[in-house]
């Protein structure tokens, strides 16, 4: 069955036309839900949450853009508002992040690779929650979650122009916060 | 190319979006700049780590457990309407009320009020007068208080109190 279909039997009441949406979406709002929070039982929520205002929504989806993408910017929305409203957001000094990397490099001798990507990537999600929300979200968008640069327009009701520089300077302040960990040196070139 | 420039470039890299023309000005810039190779690498171990990282399984059960809470959901929907309509019937019953109120004074029919002589006579557009001109005109005080007294023994006494 299309998924157009699929959600006009939803609009219409059809609970397990709706069943089968929430199955094929339910991993990618629980996993943008997770890249946002860290946290597995607060994702699980949001996710839930998410699919209750997206089944009370349905009548105003008018079909113009796929209902992946309306239901990601429903998502997208209600993960910020939560944010927002709990006010998550964990300011990491540099000399916290720094003292992380220490440890990892002690650790790192000591323990297997595994541990070391895991710790790598704890590192780097503490860093993203010091960045300002949208560029946390164009982030996890992008580089987590794997959409195009044309979903994540149209899912943030962007330009992709903005996409773009936004993307590009989301990234080059995440690498800033990280790179004392991941390299060491300077630039000979005139930035 | 200057790092700035070739910094946007390598971001971009990433996502395959850059022209023959620009990565090979990009290949040429970061052939001598050290610092820019630093950083490319930076960014690729960055991606990488930040792409290739696993999620935890959505818990179990979340249809389930989503639909339980559709219902309950529903319930409360239920719940609420009332609530929101119960709490809009008070002004309303207070509007309804005064309406009725106003137009019971309205339409009501009006209770039966009673002439005074005055407002009779009038109505009746008769003089109250005629007889007491008689009195007046009479010359002689005697003869005006006898004009009184047979007038009052008459049986029109009682027509000179004009009951409507």
């Amino acid at each position: 069955m299309e998924e157009n279909e699929l959600v006009q039997r939803s609009i219409q009441g059809d609970e397990q036309a709706f069943g089968v949406l929430v199955k094929k979406y339910k991993t990618k709002v629980f996993n943008l839900a997770f890249g946002l929070t860290r946290d597995r039982e607060i994702a699980d929520d949001l996710a839930q949450e998410v699919f209750i205002k997206v089944y009370y929504a349905l009548e105003k989806f008018k079909f113009k853009s796929a209902f992946g993408t309306w239901l990601y910017r429903i998502a997208v929305n209600h993960v910020r508002d939560h944010l927002r409203k709990i006010k998550k957001v964990r300011y990491i000094s540099f000399d916290d992040i720094h003292k992380e990397s220490r440890l990892s490099e002690e650790e790192s001798n000591r323990r297997e690779s595994s541990r070391e990507k895991e710790h790598r990537i704890q590192l780097l999600h503490q860093a993203l929650q010091t960045l300002p929300k949208k560029h946390q979200l164009i982030l996890t968008l992008r580089d987590i979650q794997g959409h195009s640069y044309e979903e994540i327009a149209s899912i943030l009701r962007l330009s992709p122009g903005t996409v773009d520089s936004r993307l590009h300077r989301a990234r080059k302040m995440l690498r800033e916060k990280i790179a004392p960990f991941l390299s060491q040196g300077g630039g000979t070139h005139e930035m | 190319m200057k790092c700035k420039r070739a910094e946007t470039f390598i971001s971009r890299a990433l996502d395959s979006l850059l022209s023959v023309e620009e990565e090979e000005a990009l290949r040429i810039h970061l052939k001598d700049c050290n610092a820019c190779q630093k950083r490319k690498k930076e960014y690729s171990v960055m991606i990488d780590t930040l792409r290739d990282q696993d999620f935890p399984e959505v818990k179990p059960y979340f249809w389930e457990r989503l639909q339980s809470r559709l219902k309950e959901q529903r319930k409360y929907d239920v719940w609420s309407l009332w609530k929101r309509w119960s709490l809009r019937a008070v002004p309303l019953s207070i509007v309804a009320v005064v309406i009725l109120a106003l137009g019971l004074l309205l339409f009501l029919p009006q209770p039966t009020h009673e002439l005074s002589q005055t407002e009779a006579l009038l109505l009746r557009d008769s003089l109250p007068y005629p007889e007491s001109l008689t009195f007046l005109e009479e010359e002689g005080a005697e003869n005006k208080s006898m004009q009184i007294i047979f007038t009052a023994m008459e049986e029109k006494q009682d027509t000179r109190r004009y009951f409507p």
